[in-house]
C-alpha cells in the first residue's frame, strides 16, 4: 500500500484527494455518495462575512463537456457557518480547510481572525478569485493586492493558508510568486473561467448573471498547463482543481507538480467519484511502483528534441 | 443512491415522449409519488451533468415486488435526444430518489392538474391516492374519494400516460391549445371551471362540513410550466383550496450540493429568500412561493 500522506508547508493531508469549494455543499449533502472520513479533506462552500441571497437563476447552464456558474456566493454568512456547520465538518474525521471571501481586506483579515480561533480547522483557502462577485475578482487578477492579503491574513491567523487563484489572468505564475512570498502555505489552481452562454433566437443571455465561471473537463487541459508553468517557476505547493473525472486526470496533475488535487464540478454529475479515486490511487500508484504519492508529484520530462 | 442500471424497454407514449423502463429494486422501494431521480449516461461528458426526471411510476415484478422505475420524458435537448436512442440492455447512471414527494393527501377530492411534460408525477400519485400500491414500503391505503385529473397540452398528439391513468378511476379533463382533443384553450380553464362549480368560493358560506371536519372537500396538486402554476396558485387562493406545486428549474446535482436551482420561498419575518428546489421540494406549497 502507498503511503498517500501529503505536507504543503504547514497544512498536513491523509491523501492528495479534496474536494473543491462550492461543489461539495457543507458535507451532509454528500454524505449519501462519499465516505467522507476517507477524504483528503473537504473545503465548504465559501463563507462571506454577511449572509448573500446570491445571484438571480438561472444560475447554471451546461456545455460542451463544461458547466457555466453564476451562483453569486449564495451563503448564510460567517456567523451561521460556525453555528450550523462547522461542529458536523470537524466531526467527519477528514481535514477541514475553510474557504472565505471578503470585499476588501479588512474583510478578509476579520473573518480569518475568527476562524483562526475555532479549534479543529486544517487551514483556510482564501478565495480571492470569484469570478461571480464584483469586488471579488479584484485580488486575484494583482500581486500586490493578492500579497496584501495573504500577509495580512498570516499576520492574524495561525492556520496553514492556501491562496485560491484565478486563471483569468496574463500570467498566472506571478500571481502565485506573490502569493507564495506572501506566506501562502500553497496556491490553488484554479477557479472557474469566465464565460457565457447566449439563447440566440430570444437574443439573451441563459444566466441570470449574464456572465459566470467556466468548470469541468473542457477546462482540463488549460489548467493542466498552468499548474506545470507555475510548478516549475515557483516554489511553493500546488492544489489542482479544474476538470479531473477520473483517475488518470488525477495523476497527470501530479505528474505536472500538484502536490493535492480538488475534484469539483463532477461532484455534480457523479457524486460517488471523489471516494472512489482514492482507492484508485493507491492501485495506480501501486502499479507503477510508487512507494508514496510525493514521488510522482513534479516527474514530468520534456523530451529533448 | 448512485448507481447504474439496465434499461428494460423504451416505449413512445405520445409525439416526442417516451416511457424508460429502468431495472432496479433498490430505487423502485425507496421511491414516493413525487420525487426524482438524475439520470446520465456514464463516462460520457457531454452531455455532462444528470436530468432530473420525476418518478412516472415503480413497476412490479410478477410476484407484485418492486423491480425499478419508469420515467416519461419529453425530447427538448441533448441529453433527452440522447435517451430517447436508449434501448433495452444499455446501462445509465441513476442517483435518487430526490426531493419531498408529494404530501398524503387528505382531501375527498383531489384534482390534479398538469401542463405539457408536467402530467409525469401523477400516475403515481393517483394509483397511491386510490390505494392500489404503496410506496416506499408504506402499506396501499385509501386517501381521496375522488379524483380529478385536468391535463393541457399543445395538441392532443402530445397527450402521454391516458390510457396509464383512466383505468384507476380517475376522471380525466382535457385541454389543448389548439383544439384538437377537449377543451379548445388553457388547461386552467379546466381548473376554474372544477372549482367555481366544487368549492364555495370568496363571498360563499362555509358549508357545514368544513366546521364539522378536519378533512378539506377538496386539494389541487399541480405540476407544469411555471405561468399555469402560478395561474393555478392564484385560482386555489381565490377559492381557498389547498395547493400544492411541483417545481423544475434548471439543476446541476439534484441533491442540494450546487446551489443552482434556487426558487423565491416567503421567509416568516416577510420578504423572500432564494431556497433549493432540490431539497427543499420539488413540492411547495403554493401560498409558500413568491412568484
Amino acid at each position: 500500500m502507498p503511503d498517500l500522506a501529503v505536507t504543503l508547508n504547514r497544512l498536513h493531508l491523509a491523501n492528495p484527494v479534496l474536494v473543491a469549494s462550492g461543489t461539495f455543499g457543507y458535507a451532509r449533502e454528500m454524505a449519501g455518495f462519499v465516505p467522507l472520513a476517507r477524504l483528503g479533506g473537504i473545503i465548504p462552500k465559501t463563507i462571506t462575512p454577511l449572509p448573500r441571497i446570491g445571484n438571480p437563476p438561472p444560475r447554471t447552464v451546461e456545455t460542451a463537456s463544461g458547466l457555466l456558474n453564476s451562483i453569486g456566493l449564495d451563503n448564510d454568512g460567517l456567523d451561521a457557518f460556525i453555528e450550523k456547520h462547522l461542529d458536523y465538518l470537524l466531526g467527519l474525521g477528514t481535514a477541514v480547510i475553510a474557504n472565505i471571501a471578503g470585499h476588501d481586506r479588512d474583510e478578509f483579515l476579520r473573518m480569518a481572525e475568527r476562524l483562526g480561533r475555532c479549534q479543529g480547522l486544517a487551514g483556510l483557502e482564501l478565495n480571492i478569485s470569484c469570478p461571480n462577485v464584483s469586488g471579488g475578482v479584484d485580488f486575484g487578477v494583482d500581486p500586490e493586492m493578492t500579497a496584501s492579503v495573504v500577509r495580512g491574513v498570516r499576520e492574524v491567523c495561525g492556520l496553514p493558508l492556501v491562496a485560491k487563484l484565478t486563471p483569468n489572468v496574463t500570467d498566472i505564475t506571478a500571481i502565485a510568486q506573490a502569493a507564495a512570498q506572501a506566506g501562502a502555505d500553497a496556491v490553488t489552481i484554479a477557479n472557474t473561467f469566465q464565460g457565457m452562454s447566449i439563447d440566440w433566437r430570444q437574443r439573451r443571455p441563459i444566466l441570470g448573471n449574464v456572465v459566470g465561471g467556466l468548470s469541468g473537463p473542457a477546462i482540463k487541459p488549460i489548467v493542466l498547463r498552468m499548474v506545470w508553468q507555475v510548478a516549475r517557476k515557483v516554489p511553493v505547493p500546488i492544489i489542482a482543481v479544474g476538470g479531473i473525472d477520473g483517475i488518470d486526470d488525477v495523476l497527470e496533475y501530479l505528474v505536472a507538480g500538484a502536490s493535492a488535487v480538488q475534484i469539483g464540478t463532477a461532484n455534480f454529475y457523479n457524486p460517488s467519484l471523489a471516494g472512489m479515486l482514492i482507492d484508485q490511487l493507491d492501485q495506480a500508484l501501486a502499479s507503477a511502483g510508487c512507494q508514496n504519492v510525493r514521488e510522482i508529484v513534479g516527474t514530468l520530462q520534456i523530451p529533448q528534441r | 443512491m448512485q448507481i447504474i442500471v439496465p434499461v428494460i424497454e423504451q416505449v413512445r407514449v405520445a409525439r416526442d415522449t417516451y416511457r424508460l423502463r429502468l431495472a432496479s429494486p433498490e430505487l423502485a422501494r425507496a421511491a414516493l409519488p413525487g420525487q426524482f431521480f438524475m439520470i446520465r449516461s456514464p463516462g460520457l461528458t457531454n452531455p455532462l451533468l444528470g436530468r432530473p426526471f420525476a418518478l412516472y411510476d415503480t413497476y412490479l415484478d410478477d410476484g407484485g415486488n418492486p423491480a425499478g422505475i419508469d420515467v416519461v420524458y419529453l425530447v427538448v435537448g441533448k441529453m433527452t435526444g440522447l435517451m430517447s436512442t436508449w434501448s433495452a440492455g444499455d446501462r445509465v447512471e441513476v442517483w435518487g430518489p430526490l426531493g419531498n414527494g408529494f404530501p398524503t393527501p387528505t382531501a375527498k377530492h383531489l384534482l390534479l392538474v398538469a401542463g405539457g411534460i408536467g402530467n409525469t408525477p401523477f400516475l403515481a400519485v393517483a394509483r397511491a391516492a386510490r390505494g392500489l400500491r404503496g410506496y416506499a414500503a408504506a402499506a396501499a391505503q385509501k386517501r381521496v374519494d375522488n379524483i380529478t385529473f385536468c391535463y393541457g397540452t399543445r395538441s392532443a398528439e402530445y397527450l402521454a400516460g391516458l390510457d396509464d391513468i383512466a383505468p384507476l378511476g380517475v376522471e380525466l379533463r382535457l385541454a389543448t391549445d389548439d383544439g384538437s382533443r377537449g377543451h379548445h384553450g388553457f388547461v386552467t380553464d379546466l381548473v376554474a371551471d372544477w372549482l367555481l362549480k366544487n368549492t364555495p368560493g370568496d363571498d360563499a358560506e362555509q358549508p357545514s362540513h368544513a366546521r364539522t371536519s378536519s378533512r378539506p372537500p377538496a386539494a389541487i396538486f399541480c405540476c407544469g410550466p411555471e405561468p399555469m402554476m402560478h395561474a393555478v396558485a392564484r385560482l386555489a387562493e381565490q377559492h381557498k383550496v389547498p395547493c400544492w406545486l411541483s417545481l423544475e428549474t434548471p439543476m446541476a446535482c439534484g441533491f442540494g450540493a450546487c446551489f443552482s436551482c434556487v426558487t423565491k420561498v416567503k421567509q416568516p419575518g416577510g420578504g423572500w429568500d432564494y431556497r433549493r428546489v432540490c431539497v427543499e421540494g420539488p413540492i411547495f406549497p403554493a401560498e409558500s412561493l413568491a412568484f
